[in-house]
């Protein structure tokens, strides 16, 4: 089972690991049957990096990023993020772990319809507990660096597809992550739109210095990591 | 998530459907205002009752004369009397004493001569009480002001004085005229004449309601122990005479308040021990309110059904709304809201479904019970029964606060499952593809 990790020399494991997953396993139950999408999974991954993920539909890239996200429980192994066991995180401490640690940008761009695009990007700083002047600061600026400042008013329905989600990236960065897990980011968009918006995502990513864990089946897109893996019948090896 | 980022969250929400957050609403609102009506016109036929049976009087009211009791007194409403009995400050002490008794109002009737401005003297009675009772006075005021406490130049009059002088017209027709009041005193035999009056002259300040000795007049009590002891000054009556007119004992009649119309019987029960005849409309009242209270449950019966539809109304928008909002619900869990928010979420939008129903519907249910009451007054003025339509001071607090505190609550128990229903959806609901 290969293990993808990097790091700088002389650093220790807890400085140079992000993600840390050994002997990850999961599986899904199915019309009374059982099936296992991710198995004896290891991967490392350094802080600061970019890695992309890819793989077929149904290889479980998803299910991974769901798992490091602390969105779901896995079932065998061990999954340290950012230093927390996520497999024995309580939950109200895994929430906090999500609002503080993690950035997620969704292939569909999963903005609250009711809410304008401001208070979207100021909602997850709300959640975290930074006060209501301080958050909508923070989502002012980055709505101004993905070019939406002028926007900032709109609901969800009154921007384009390309708009919808760079607010969601401005919502994903709201918090300074220390890690952002994007799924199909760009799945959604035409080319133009897709390489503006992964563009953001980069520029935001080496000035909060955080990491980038990408999923996609996009060839291209994947060419733009660092490192690139892909997942096949439930294991990572190297693409 | 601070409770004002919830609050906006959920206000949002319902602004994004403003036809379904409307129509949720409007079914809160017509069933508190079903209930607020229902609850309004039952709780004001309770009071009006109890205020047509007390002739006037204060809730609790008991008359007692200055008679002993016959033994089948308790049994009836009416006085049974069994002979004079002087009523004097000893038995006030004594019905002081009893427990429940809130309030004893000494009253004093004398026989007197009032000629009014027409000049058209007639026989009337005066009667003496405490003034400055406030809500503990046996009489309530038509038009002008009641006497001072210790004034001997003002009186109030009443009904029977107005159909002797001013027939027809209305109360405020007698305020501001000036009379004159004789008190006879009954001569020794073989003088000049029988009686002997001591009159005074009287400002009629103001028209009063009471049932208290079937007066005529109204004045301070001061006005009236004058008049006894002018009356004592005198000779002895004539046989014939004696009780009915003159003035026997200190005072003539009490009013003596219970706490409640429960308490009424036992504090009856105690000036009857004490030796005093009583009149109360415990029976009859009992009766009446018996039959209300059936009318109570079905009225406020309908009302709860009409607002526990509304609570269903509220629970079905809201499980819709969690159906709709899966992958919100996902996303704001995806980026840290724990549990609870998602609950707070849901309870502060039907807070604010019930809340804004509540208030609205209970309005409109106060409406509606204030058009219902002129109905019901008019009907009940044409068939020979008085009844003031609805006032103010009526409006039952306790309905008003059902009204919008239970279509809250209601609305807080109907949003329960729906809450609790979007807080244990998973996370990964924000990621289609899982």
């Amino acid at each position: 089972m290969p293990s993808m990790a990097s790091g700088p020399a002389g650093a220790t494991t807890e400085e140079r690991e992000v993600i840390s997953v050994s002997g990850l396993s999961h599986a899904y139950a199915s019309s009374g049957r059982t099936l296992l999408v991710l198995s004896e999974v290891q991967l490392q991954v350094r802080a600061g990096s970019y890695v992309a993920l890819t793989g077929d539909s149904g290889e479980g890239k998803s299910t991974l990023l769901a798992l490091l996200g602390g969105l779901q429980r896995a079932q065998g192994g061990e999954l340290v993020v950012a230093g927390q066991d996520l497999r024995r995180l309580p939950s109200q401490q895994m929430a906090r772990f999500r609002s503080r640690t993690i950035g997620f940008v969704f292939q569909h761009h999963c903005l609250v319809e009711s809410l304008t695009a401001l208070e979207n990007a100021a909602l997850a700083a709300l959640i975290n507990g930074v006060s209501r002047p301080e958050a909508v600061a923070r989502a002012r600026a980055l709505l101004a660096q993905v070019g939406l400042l002028e926007r900032a008013g709109h609901l969800p329905g009154r921007l384009s597809g390309g708009e919808r989600q760079r607010v969601a990236v401005a919502r994903a960065m709201v918090n300074r992550p220390a890690l952002i897990l994007a799924d199909e980011p760009t799945g959604n968009l035409d080319e133009r739109n897709a390489q503006r918006v992964m563009d953001l995502i980069e520029q935001l990513r080496h000035e909060y210095g955080a990491t980038l864990l990408v999923v996609t089946h996009d060839s291209s897109l994947a060419s733009r990591a660092a490192t690139t893996l892909r997942l096949k019948e439930g294991r990572l090896e190297a693409a | 998530m601070s409770w004002g980022a919830t609050f906006r969250l959920a206000l949002s929400s319902l602004l994004r459907r403003p036809a379904r957050s409307g129509l949720t609403v409007l079914g809160v609102a017509v069933g508190s205002a079903l209930l607020v009506a229902l609850g309004s016109i039952a709780s004001v036929a309770e009071s009006r009752a109890v205020e047509h049976f007390g002739k006037g009087l204060p809730v609790g009211a008991i008359k007692v004369a200055d008679d002993a009791p016959a033994s089948w007194q308790l049994q009836t409403d009416d006085f049974q009397l069994a002979g004079h009995k002087d009523l004097n400050q000893d038995a006030i002490r004594q019905i002081r004493r009893l427990p429940n008794v809130r309030a004893v109002v000494p009253i004093q009737a004398a026989p007197v001569l009032v000629v009014p401005p027409s000049g058209d003297s007639f026989g009337a009675t005066m009667a003496g009480t405490d003034l400055g009772l406030g809500a503990d006075s046996p009489v309530s005021v038509l038009a002008g002001r009641l006497p001072a406490a210790a004034s001997l130049t003002e009186v109030a009059v009443t009904q029977s004085y107005l159909d002797h002088t001013h027939p027809g017209r209305p109360p405020g027709a007698a305020v501001g005229e000036a009379i004159q009041v004789a008190e006879p005193r009954v001569e020794a035999p073989g003088s000049e004449v029988p009686f002997r009056p001591r009159w005074f002259r009287a400002k009629v300040v103001g028209v009063v309601s009471q049932d208290v000795a079937g007066a005529d007049l109204l004045v301070p009590l001061q006005q009236t122990t004058a008049a006894r002891e002018w009356e004592l000054s005198g000779a002895a009556a004539p046989p014939g005479l004696r009780g009915e007119g003159s003035i026997r004992s200190p005072y003539s009649a009490l009013i003596v308040i219970a706490d409640s119309i429960d308490t009424m019987h036992g504090v009856r029960v105690g000036i009857d021990q004490i030796g005093f005849a009583t009149s109360a409309p415990e029976h009859v009242l009992a009766a009446v309110l018996r039959y209300l209270h059936v009318v109570d449950i079905v009225l406020v019966g309908i009302g709860a059904i009409a607002v526990l539809l509304a609570g269903l109304n509220i629970a079905n928008a809201l499980l819709t709304a969690v159906r709709e909002r899966r992958r919100e619900i996902g996303v704001l869990k995806a980026i840290g809201a724990r549990d609870r928010d998602v609950v707070r979420w849901f309870l502060l939008e039907a807070t604010l479904l019930g809340f804004l129903g509540g208030v609205a519907g209970t309005l409109a249910g106060l409406l509606l019970a204030q058009a219902l009451a002129l109905k019901v007054s008019e009907y009940l003025t044409q068939q020979g029964i008085p009844i003031e339509a609805l006032r103010l001071q009526d409006l039952p607090y306790a309905v008003v606060l059902l009204g919008v505190g239970g279509s809250w609550l209601l609305a807080l128990l109907a949003a329960a499952v729906p809450a609790l229903r979007a807080a244990k959806m998973p996370a990964s609901e924000a990621m289609a593809e899982l």
